[in-house]
């Protein structure tokens, strides 16, 4: 009996003994370590696939910057269940705001991304990783990061004045070792910093990326375009006609004959420079929140806009006591986020050659352009340049409608006051609460929303 | 020699008297109350003499007694029994098991303890106060039951999780729930469930069936819980199944039906009077200065009020039924002197009281204990159950059924002429997005568990006083889940989706090692002197595999498994893992059960933290002093007086990620192609929760225990929180798991026990706990963080707190409300938020009452909670006082109001709560403290009278004991909530959400029969 015991105490001492290692230290399934994810030039180019995926983010294209944009402005009016939405709709967005509260860590997202890719790339050590690769990389990853500061400068900064000193904070170094204890707790710079930065970024993309049309990423004339859209913010319009004029003459794009075909697609058309792409496994959330929750209805002013016979005012449908928007019909949810398409480009080269020629008609050709496609008669001309502008809005509104452009041309135009009612102050949207809070004092909030 | 002579003469003049009077051969039947047996070698004495019997194995003694003199029956575990004879030659006795509660065993980490001799804070609950509860799962019957421990459900779902805070909200991360362990083996108790239904979590406990469990003790103060280290910081709950006793076999069979109700529906208006409020809105809306394009509803919508025929559909009564609950169990337990068994086969059904819900679970349990060799025992604990849970979507989901039916529109039918699902879209309610009663019947969420728990130990006797237990644990799961989106959904007509689809699966294998030496020596003069330590180590480990697949478009709604959707639309699988590595020691000593003191420590090493700080180390301490030992208050009325203090240090690694503490890139895509991006930020710094508690306890007793009192005062201090740290946006975060604050409970928690009446044909038994706790948060790294839109965490203020727009009641001139504009700006909206209240109750307890007279016993349960707001955001919709959302242009409330909607505002000088109606939203703000309430109450949770019969007419059919029962669950509640039930949380299982209502399943009522019959 005495030796079974000890048999069996050797064995229970054994177990005893069983070291902890394996069990303290399981690998993670489904993820990597993120000091080791930048490591070749597959990576760098999963990475930068990444910067695309974190694009189509709820918060950012995959719906509401583009609609909460015209939520606040007069396209679109809010039936549902969110008081963040309610109150972009009010037009009293609080520093509370749930969206843009969200957004921003979102879109700092992408540019963390991109800060990875630009700071890693050029030192990769892969010798099957070529220049030219890693040129084009570079040239997306920096075409992103413009694309992205200056989508943050546009609603959190005062964008539409380069002497302001409510720019964004500027990080452009990847977060060291992914390690929140060293996120650096930076101010704002002013808006001339902001746009300094996403100059050299749109330019040097433009550098490196010449022969890569790919409508699906940030290619040549995406960065082109971006540029001739910050160039046109800025008022710099001889310039913006320049980078608008060329990727219309020299780009591989037209303006497709029937505006349905726009959006009844699940693929870039002949239309599309820029398109943040989703298909059913990979869904954003139009149909979603447009259709089947049937929250971002249209406003009836929208609809009082369009001129009889225009092929875009049937871009609509109407049941269950209101109408949508029919821009993003498939309801898995694959319709592109048209970023940029060459009908914005043309009003863009039409209110860049006014301006720099100040000559009311200088854009009239373009303008009718886009207007003709939709079935309606040319303009004759304008008087002034004032009665350009008011044409220019109205011809933006209908073709542009539930693309994310109403609010900044009225912004850009100071009509926030006339068109929506709304104090001047709320030309810019409030820095996030939790965003102050964690700053301890170092980030200011907008003027005017000091108090609410 | 004079003494011997002495006693002789007294025996023999004893012997003369005895015989001179006369005597008569009485006898009967002793049985025990607690399971109405007959109870062998009872000592039957003739008081005041030497002359007794023993009862035999039935029970049964004979003895010669004189009229006038007194039998005394006496038992150890059972009360002293004195009767006087009179000329009866029968009598049956019932012996009461002694009121001495505190000389029970108790289990205790790794081991038992006399309850006597316990240092720390441990709370008892009794298995037949378990079995008798006709509820799902054990964590349900535990409310009220114990001081200091807070139980609630969150919802009525049949099967749904509960929530347990032991001593307050110890922990903010999602799991603030205590840790299970059954027969030694830590249980998962989380809600595997990938299935999306709202907030109603699935329950784990639920595969235990309540009728296998002995005991329940719950560690509520760290010296107690400091044995589990890492995973004590809020409380332990240890479940102690039955197990066989050596003798003849028993067999138990216990059944029950009944029906369940829920426990209160709310009155809403009729047709008549929705029409007549709406007309008044518009008339208070005119005469306000609003311009409208019409004057009444009728005009508008085409129904009157005056109209007698009108559709009238009670929507609650649409949605809830009276469902059937039924219970059956059957064990057989037995054993010789080397091996005794104990094994049960049970089943559960309950419907829920919502059509569309139920959970049914079949389990069966082995237990095994053999005394293989001399110096070696040998057990095993197997338990395998299966569940099915049915649920639909719940609570704020945009197709729950509770929250559709919420403000539904009285004109509506259920159905239309045709025999199909009325839309509400052809009727005049906002709110309700689709037919409820479609929901409910069509919409499919099955919840399939299969669990396996089993563990077999072995334990050495080394030498004398020296013993080894091993044991090895195994708690397996497979959960399937699978719902269905019907084709006729409004949800799948507008994504066009042709019925929707999903499955999936999870499987959870866990295994624990544990082994841990025990030793035990007394030493000195008379003994005085008891040591006992224990030391081992345990060894757990987890992994969990998930798969899910989503289909859709379905040839029809008859079928609804994945193979006949036309496209697959997603499909993944994932897994993760994760280890803890544990040492531990505990000492115990003893000084002539005068000095007690305990003293424990636990290493843990977890694997989900980063190698600098993976290792926390929990040491605890504690004495007691027993009073009543000392000679003046030997031979008093005091029977215990001791008093107990201990102190202690325990952690928590639950409720966050597996791999919180490093930085990942995660995979997604972008067309198609794979993708990398950031997904956590890396915090090397990351270690243990640790809640470091005080504990200051007495213990009372008087009157040979028969009146006993227990009292604690605590103050609980947990550091290092564990919880999402909000972090600059520019990295492209908006938080990572942190350690990033300090909250403190402190209470004080209450408890006495007495036989009230002990002898006699009727007793009557008592206890009643209270506790007293607040919560408070002492820093946090970054202060008042808004939670969501209706809560806060900030310093100062306890967990649960309640950030909303804020109103000074109704202007009786205007009838409007007198909205805070707290910033200013002229606009009401989530920038005027501020604090309004909290979730936590000021006090809590529980009155449990048990009767006996004759073969009839009663057992009375109450709880209470008082103090407690509740968010009530279900009467935003139903009390909308006719506020339009789509504009004046046609009037479109979110539908109906309830009935006391008939105290608002409607004439100047009217002085009420409630506003005046109106189309506009001028009175309404869905997150506003008009919505907030008082959610205290007063519930009879329990009421159970059954009737023994006695043991001589059921052995005539065979049978060893025969009780029949009936029993009400919920019978009263006492409250002022308006809501549907005041037991609700709609965020179940975090607490910094709790108290909000909002489309919950609620509470019900059930009356059952049932038996228990003993062979």
């Amino acid at each position: 009996m005495l030796a079974n015991m000890k048999k069996l105490l050797f064995i229970l001492l054994a177990v005893f003994t069983i070291q902890s290692c394996d069990i303290l230290e399981p690998d993670p399934l489904t993820a990597l370590d993120a000091n080791a994810a930048l490591v070749d030039g597959t990576s760098a180019n999963a990475i930068l696939l990444g910067a695309y995926s974190r694009m189509q983010n709820i918060n950012y294209y995959g719906l509401e910057y583009v609609l909460n944009n015209d939520l606040i402005a007069d396209n679109a009016r809010y039936q549902g269940f969110f008081d963040s939405q309610l109150e972009i709709d009010q037009r009293a967005v609080p520093f509370t705001n749930l969206w843009i509260t969200q957004a921003w860590p979102n879109i700092y997202r992408v540019i963390n991304i991109t800060n990875l890719l630009i700071t890693g790339v050029p030192d990769l050590e892969d010798g099957t990783f070529s220049q030219a690769a890693r040129n084009r990389v570079l040239g997306e990853a920096h075409a992103i990061r413009a694309l992205a500061y200056f989508d943050l400068l546009r609603i959190y900064g005062e964008f539409f004045n380069e002497s302001s000193s409510f720019g964004m904070p500027l990080l452009i170094e990847p977060i060291e070792n992914n390690d929140f204890n060293r996120i650096p707790n930076l101010s704002r710079s002013t808006v001339a910093q902001v746009y300094a930065q996403v100059m050299s970024d749109v330019d040097a993309a433009v550098d490196l990326l010449p022969g890569f049309n790919d409508r699906g990423r940030m290619n040549f004339w995406a960065a082109l375009s971006l540029r001739a859209r910050i160039q046109l913010y800025r008022g710099n319009y001889t310039e913006a006609f320049q980078d608008a004029n060329r990727v219309i003459s020299e780009g591989p794009f037209q303006l497709l004959d029937n505006v349905r075909d726009i959006y009844a697609t699940l693929t870039p058309t002949a239309e599309s420079i820029f398109d943040v792409e989703f298909n059913d496994q990979d869904q954003s959330s139009f149909n979603t929140y447009i259709v089947r929750r049937d929250e971002y209805n249209v406003d009836p002013s929208l609809l009082e806009a369009f001129e009889d016979g225009d092929a875009r005012a049937d871009l609509f449908t109407f049941s269950r006591n209101s109408f949508r928007s029919d821009k993003y019909p498939d309801n898995n949810n694959g319709n592109n986020t048209k970023v940029f398409r060459l009908a914005e480009i043309y009003f863009i080269r039409a209110e860049a050659a006014v301006f720099t020629n100040n000559d009311p008609n200088a854009g009239l050709a373009d303008l009718n352009t886009v207007r003709t496609r939709a079935g309606l008669e040319p303009l004759s001309g304008f008087a002034s340049t004032d009665a350009f502008v008011d044409a220019l809005l109205q011809e933006r509104r209908v073709e542009l409608n539930y693309e994310g452009h109403r609010f900044f041309d009225l912004v850009r135009y100071n009509r926030i006051g006339t068109v929506l009612g709304m104090p001047d102050f709320r030309k810019v949207w409030p820095i996030p609460r939790d965003e102050l809070l964690v700053s301890q004092g170092v980030l200011v909030q907008n003027p005017g929303y000091e108090t609410l | 020699m004079m003494k011997r002579l002495l006693v002789t003469c007294v025996i023999l003049m004893i012997s003369i008297s005895v015989a001179m009077s006369q005597t008569t051969n009485v006898r009967g039947v002793v049985t025990s109350s607690e399971d109405n047996l007959p109870l062998p070698g009872v000592n039957v004495l003739v008081k005041g003499t030497t002359s007794g019997t023993v009862t035999d194995l039935d029970g049964n003694f004979s003895i010669q007694v004189a009229q006038g003199q007194t039998l005394v029956f006496s038992f150890v575990g059972y009360d002293t029994q004195e009767i006087l004879v009179g000329n009866q030659t029968n009598l049956n006795v019932l012996l009461m098991i002694d009121a001495r509660t505190m000389n029970e065993v108790v289990v205790v980490g790794y081991g038992t303890q006399s309850r006597r001799d316990l240092t720390g804070s441990v709370g008892s609950v009794r298995g037949e106060d378990i079995n008798r509860m006709p509820v799902a799962s054990v964590d349900n019957a535990l409310q009220g039951r114990a001081a200091g421990v807070f139980v609630q459900s969150p919802s009525g779902t049949p099967g749904a999780g509960i929530t347990m805070q032991i001593r307050g909200n110890t922990s903010l991360s999602a799991s603030s729930q205590p840790l299970y362990v059954i027969d030694g083996i830590p249980m998962i108790s989380e809600d595997l469930s990938g299935l999306f239904s709202g907030g109603q979590a699935t329950n784990s406990l639920a595969d235990i069936n309540p009728a296998d469990i002995e005991s329940i003790e719950i560690l509520k103060d760290a010296s107690a819980a400091a044995i589990y280290g890492s995973r004590g910081a809020n409380g332990v709950v240890l479940i102690t199944t039955k197990r066989g006793k050596s003798g003849d076999a028993k067999i138990d069979i216990n059944g029950f039906y009944g029906f369940q109700r829920i426990t209160n529906e709310i009155d809403m208006h009729s047709s008549s009077e929705f029409l007549s409020l709406m007309n008044d809105a518009i008339r208070q809306d005119l005469r306000a200065g609003v311009q409208l394009p019409y004057d009444n509803i009728t005009d508008v919508w085409g129904f009157s009020p005056d109209d007698p025929d009108l559709q009238n559909t009670r929507w609650f009564r649409e949605i809830f039924r009276d469902a059937p609950i039924q219970s059956y169990d059957v064990a057989i337990s037995g054993g010789n002197e080397k091996t005794q068994y104990y094994t049960s086969l049970a089943y559960f059904n309950q419907d829920g009281v919502q059509i569309g819900t139920g959970f049914e679970r079949v389990s069966a349990r082995l237990n095994v204990d053999t005394q293989a060799k001399k110096w070696l025992k040998v057990g095993t604990s197997m338990n395998l159950s299966r569940t099915v849970q049915d649920r639909t979507i719940n609570d704020n989901s945009l197709y729950g059924v509770v929250i559709n039916t919420l403000a539904g529109d009285p004109l509506m039918p259920v159905r239309e002429a045709d025999g199909s699902y009325a839309d509400p879209f052809d009727y005049f309610g906002w709110w309700m997005l689709d037919n409820p009663v479609l929901i409910a019947e069509n919409y499919h969420r099955f919840t399939r568990t299969v669990r396996g728990l089993a563990n077999t130990y072995a334990e050495a006797t080394l030498a004398p006083g020296l013993t080894l237990r091993s044991t090895l644990g195994i708690d397996y799961t497979y959960l399937e889940d699978e719902s269905y989106t019907p084709i006729i959904s409004r949800e799948s007509v507008n994504g066009n989706f042709n019925g929707f689809g999903t499955f999936g699966s999870t499987q959870d294998f866990t295994w624990i090692a544990e082994n841990y030496l025990n030793y035990t020596k007394s030493f000195g003069a008379d003994n005085r002197h008891n040591i006992s330590a224990l030391l081992g180590t345990s060894y757990q480990a987890s992994s969990r595999t998930f798969s899910s697949i989503s289909a859709q478009n379905f040839p029809s709604d008859q079928f609804t498994k994945l193979s006949v959707a036309g496209r697959v639309t997603s499909a993944s699988t994932s897994g993760t893992d994760w280890g803890l590595a544990s040492y531990f020691f505990r000492g115990n000593y003893n000084y002539a059960d005068k000095f007690l003191a305990t003293f424990t420590v636990r290493a843990d090493g977890s694997s989900r933290f980063g190698d600098n700080f993976r290792f926390g180390i929990f040491p605890s301490g504690s004495v007691a002093y027993r009073l009543s030992e000392e000679e003046f208050l030997r031979n008093t009325a005091v029977s215990d007086l001791k008093f107990r203090a201990s102190y202690g240090v325990v952690g928590n690694q639950d409720g966050i990620g597996n791999f919180a503490s490093r930085g990942l890139f995660g995979v997604s895509a972008y067309r198609l192609a794979p993708t990398l991006t950031p997904a956590q930020l890396s915090n090397a710094n990351l270690t243990w929760e640790s809640t470091e508690q005080w504990n200051m306890g007495i213990d009372f007793g008087v009157l040979n225990d028969r009146i006993t009192f227990t009292g604690d005062y605590f103050v609980k201090t947990t550091t290092d929180l564990l919880l999402n740290r909000p972090i600059p946006g520019i990295s492209g975060f908006s938080s990572v798991i942190d350690n990033i604050g300090k909250v403190e409970n402190r209470g004080l928690e209450l408890g006495i026990r007495g036989a009230i009446l002990a002898s006699g044909p009727f007793t009557w038994s008592s206890a009643f706990n209270i506790s007293w706790i607040r919560n408070k948060v002492l820093e946090l790294v970054i202060d008042e963080q808004v939670l969501s839109d209706s809560h806060i965490l900030a310093v100062g203020h306890p967990i649960g707190t309640f950030f909303l727009i804020d109103q000074e009641g109704v202007d009786p001139e205007t009838g409007n409300m007198r909205w805070v504009d707290l910033n200013g700006d002229g606009v009401i909206n989530s920038g005027d938020r501020r604090i309004v209240g909290n979730s936590q109750p000021d006090f809590f307890g529980g009155w449990d009452n048990n009767f006996r007279y004759k073969g009839f016993d009663l057992n009375v349960l109450f709880n209470f909670i008082v103090g407690n707001q509740i968010f009530n955001h279900s009467r935003a919709t139903y009390e909308n006082l006719g506020w339009s959302r789509l504009g004046l242009g046609f009037p479109l409330p979110d539908g109906n109001n309830h009935r006391l909607a008939d105290n608002r505002w409607m004439e100047p000088g009217d002085v009420t709560d409630i506003p005046r109606a109106s189309l506009t939203n001028v009175n309404w703000r869905e997150y506003s403290s008009r919505w907030l309430e008082d959610g205290s109450f007063l519930r009879l949770r329990m009421i159970n009278l059954g009737y023994n019969f006695t043991p001589q007419r059921v052995e005539r059919i065979g049978v060893r004991s025969l009780r029949v029962f009936v029993q009400a669950q919920n019978l009263l509640t006492w409250t002022r909530y308006t809501g549907l039930d005041p037991e609700v949380s709609q965020n179940a299982r975090d607490p910094r959400l709790a108290g909000s209502d909002f489309g919950t399943f609620p509470q019900t009522r059930s009356v059952s029969l049932g038996f228990n019959i003993g062979l």
